[in-house]
């Protein structure tokens, strides 16, 4: 076996099988070249997704900042600002940004870019988003995808209008752009319909154009008979109308407004960019309802001879009382030779042909040659005054039946004329002139005259002395009267009264003890005879009424006026009289009278007088039988008594004449007045002597 | 039979070339999203760097910088180094050679710290509107590369340094 190891066979070269090279590559390779190709495809994913580069110059770039500011479209992020530079010469910012690839084909001319910032302003506050979030950049364009471009230009003012609005827009035409701001409300019965954009001066610098958008639907309001007006602020208008004060909504009156309206049917639908004027008022707007800005007028001229002070351009021209023009130009001409030269008045009048009656069709030529015919009937023009107080005059075409034959001069100036009549011009002075002649011829002086006399009369009955003696002298009455009644005298008297009277009961019941009644009824027989002789002797009496009727006829026929007189003589002697003392004191004076009596009946009872009293009714019954005979010598009394109204009818016919009634008044009255000093006497008397009371002594 | 992982060497190269790959993505696109209330920023490894150092906070920025930047090259430079000098048998610094495959084992493990700092930060910062923190692209790429590179750190049979001493003997 060391053979073995000697003579060995040679070691074995044992080396591995060489490979192929791919056969040695191992499939870890696979994992950097996967990486490797997701890397390159994600590279180029990237690199396809990266959006187109667009640049936009603005003015001012306040705001944006590169990799922060996005680009949105309809409020979506559509792109992000790259880089912000200053192009060459520093004259405008370059703004690089990325938009995705979906919309950079729809960027074509007429996309619009523009800064969105915070803004306040009376029409409120908007982009407030961007105060916490900064500014962005708000693009907008329409749905067609045009020429794509990469350049724009963006706007230092946001657009009002979105591409793809629905709405119309119109031209509007100013000849002030005072009242007009962009951003202003287009108002259409009152409620907002669109906007305005911003005014700018028209290319001749003569008129102020605002574009305007009208929001659908209301743009389907919108035609050839539409008429825009300003609403602005408050107007006062002062023409042939009279006053007119026009105050909008406050919000216009701020901000400014247009409003709109097409009152007439029968207008043609609008195009986009539609002109409209925009008249001062609504007034003028309507005025000028069928108007059409583009139409053409007939221009005819008239000449006046008189002053044309309260013409002005623009005044109406009416026929039969409808506008049919408007005053377009005055100037002075000069007409006729140069020996016989005049300086005429031209007015120059605008006529709308449609306005004629003619139809829409109607030409200028048309509407010469039918006014040339109404000349040759008499048409004739002339200032009519519109308003008396400013003193406007306005032009009217009327029909003359008496015209002096004319024609219209076609030929020889630079406008057809058509001949004149005289003006009715009534001005301010002449009106009130014949107002205060008509107020002068009134008969003023003769009611003052009149009404003077009233008052003196009244004056008259005033002064009166009568009417002012009565009431004093009812007054002085009166208080004379209550005087009298307030006296404790005269108040005394009923207590007293009460005390007689209980007397009196007392003594008609000790009567009665004694057997007075059989007298009575004797007495009473007595009493009834003498009824029976008074009932036949007053058969005469009616000859006694019918003197008393006629006394009291007579009386009837007395003057009123002289009793007044005299009741008002009566009335002050009455006065008079309670103005004595006596009147005064002759309750104390009745009062003592009663107290006397009283005393006179207690001595009656005490003095055992009811014994005498059977006497007296004996007495009381011869008196009876005695008053019986006298009572038969009636009739005769009843002669007298027809005598003493005789006599009375006498007195009352002295009386009608001039009668001293008053005097015998007063006499009456101190004849009652003695009667009272008499009682109290009798009175006395009776108390001292009580029983010829009864015995009649 | 073989004592040796033939295809050692290939395997460490293509490991090798999918983490660099990897690793540019991961330098190019944001690590970090960062949205607040009012806006939003991305962040790249680099940017984030720069943005640390200019704030003045240097020493994070310099933790960053290593862990993300010079970990990562570092490691890519050593792999490259050990695998050029074993397959050319270089005789220069063998022992350089073992210390470097040392640094590559032991740092590995640390090359994930960018990636767990992404992944605290976005599942801790998530307020909604106020603030929110996502991971971007770079923090998947940068994960890959790393996982790459260890891969291609083990797959290197250390047995091949001997074996590259002893023929040069």
């Amino acid at each position: 076996m060391s053979d073995a190891d000697d003579i060995g066979p040679a070691p074995l070269d044992v080396r591995p099988a060489r490979k192929r090279v791919w056969q040695r590559l191992s499939l870890v390779w696979l994992v950097p070249l996967a990486a490797l190709a997701i890397s390159l495809w994600a590279a180029w994913q990237s690199y396809e997704d990266r959006g187109t580069l667009i640049t936009i110059s603005f003015e001012n770039a306040s705001g944006i900042s590169a990799g922060e500011t996005a680009i949105k479209y309809r409020d979506v992020t559509v792109g992000e600002v790259e880089e912000v530079e200053f192009s060459d010469g520093l004259t405008d910012v370059l703004v690089h940004a990325r938009v995705t690839k979906t919309v950079a084909p729809f960027l074509d001319d007429d996309a619009q870019f523009w800064v969105v910032r915070p803004d306040v302003s009376v029409r409120g506050i908007t982009g407030l988003e961007t105060v916490l979030s900064g500014v962005f950049i708000e693009g907008n364009w329409d749905t067609q995808a045009d020429v794509a471009q990469t350049q724009f230009t963006g706007l230092e003012q946001p657009n009002l209008t979105r591409a793809n609005q629905r709405g119309t827009r119109v031209v509007l035409r100013a000849d002030d752009g005072g009242s007009i701001a962009a951003g202003a409300p287009i108002l259409h019965k009152g409620i907002e319909v669109g906007y305005l954009e911003k005014p700018e001066l028209s290319f001749n610098g003569r008129q102020v154009i605002v574009s305007a958008f009208i929001e659908s639907p209301y743009d389907r309001r919108l035609t050839s008979s539409t008429r825009f007006w300003d609403t602005s602020g408050f107007s006062v208008s002062f023409g042939t109308g009279g006053v007119s004060l026009d105050v909008s909504s406050l919000a216009s009156l701020i901000e400014g407004g247009i409003a709109f309206d097409t009152v007439v049917s029968g207008g043609e639908p609008i195009n986009e960019g539609h002109r409209f004027d925009i008249f001062p008022s609504e007034q003028a707007a309507r005025d000028s309802l069928f108007t059409d800005p583009n139409a053409e007028v007939l221009e005819v001229a008239v000449l006046f001879e008189e002053s044309v002070s309260g013409l002005a351009v623009g005044s109406e021209v009416r026929f039969q009382g409808i506008r049919i023009g408007e005053v377009s130009d005055l100037n002075a001409i000069v007409v006729g030779d140069t020996t016989e030269a005049q300086v005429r008045l031209q007015a120059v009048l605008a006529i709308e042909p449609s306005r004629l009656g003619m139809g829409p069709d109607a030409t200028v030529d048309d509407a010469l040659t039918l006014l040339s015919d109404f000349v040759t009937r008499g048409l004739r023009a002339r200032m009519v005054t519109g308003n008396i107080l400013a003193g406007t005059l306005f032009v009217e075409l009327v029909e003359i039946e008496d015209a002096l034959p004319a024609i219209m001069n076609l030929t020889s100036g630079e406008f057809p004329v058509i001949p004149t009549t005289a003006s009715e011009i009534s001005d301010v002075a002449a009106t009130a002139e014949g107002l205060l002649a008509r107020i002068n011829a009134l008969p003023v002086e003769e009611l003052m005259d009149g009404a003077i006399d009233m008052m003196d009369s009244f004056e008259r009955l005033a002064n009166d002395e009568y009417t002012r003696a009565t009431p004093a002298a009812l007054v002085a009455l009166l208080d004379e009267s209550r005087e009298l009644i307030n006296s404790n005298d005269l108040r005394a008297i009923p207590s007293d009264l009460r005390n007689v009277i209980g007397d009196l009961d007392s003594l008609i019941a000790e009567a009665a003890d004694a057997g007075l009644i059989a007298d009575i009824d004797a007495a009473v027989a007595a009493a009834s005879r003498v009824a029976t002789n008074i009932e036949q002797s007053t058969q005469n009496l009616p000859q006694i009424t019918a003197n008393i009727e006629a006394l009291t006829t007579r009386a009837n026929e007395l003057e009123l006026k002289a009793l007044v007189t005299s009741a008002t003589q009566s009335l002050n002697a009455i006065d008079a009289f309670l103005g004595t003392a006596d009147a005064v004191a002759f309750p104390a004076e009745a009062n003592a009278a009663l107290s006397t009596m009283r005393a006179l009946l207690d001595d009656v009872r005490a003095g055992g007088a009811i014994e005498n009293v059977n006497a007296a009714l004996a007495s009381a019954n011869e008196a009876a039988k005695a008053f019986e005979d006298a009572v038969s010598t009636l009739p005769a009394l009843a002669a007298r008594a027809n005598e003493l109204v005789d006599q009375t009818e006498a007195v009352v016919n002295s009386y009608s004449e001039r009668s001293r009634f008053s005097a015998e008044t007063l006499a009456t009255l101190r004849d009652i007045q003695e009667a009272s000093d008499a009682i109290t006497s009798l009175a006395r008397t009776i108390e001292r002597n009580p029983n010829s009371l009864l015995i009649g002594r | 039979m073989q004592s040796r992982d033939v295809d050692s060497l290939q395997k460490v190269w293509a490991w090798l070339i999918a983490g660099m790959i990897a690793y540019i993505p991961a330098n190019i696109y944001p690590m970090l999203l960062t949205s607040t209330l009012t806006e939003r920023s991305e962040s790249t490894i680099i940017g984030g760097v720069v943005e640390l150092f200019a704030y003045g906070s240097w020493g994070i920025a310099a933790i960053v910088f290593a862990a993300s930047v010079l970990i990562p090259v570092g490691k890519f430079v050593a792999i490259v180094y050990l695998a050029t000098s074993v397959q050319r048998r270089s005789a220069v610094n063998r022992h350089g050679r073992h210390k470097a495959y040392e640094v590559v084992e032991f740092i590995g493990r640390w090359s994930m710290i960018d990636v767990f700092v992404v992944a605290i930060l976005s599942a801790l910062v998530q307020l909604d509107t106020i603030a929110t923190i996502n991971p971007g692209i770079a923090a998947v790429s940068f994960a890959l590369s790393v996982i790459f590179t260890m891969l291609s750190a083990q797959a290197f049979d250390s047995r091949l340094i001997w074996d590259a001493d002893r023929t040069q003997q």
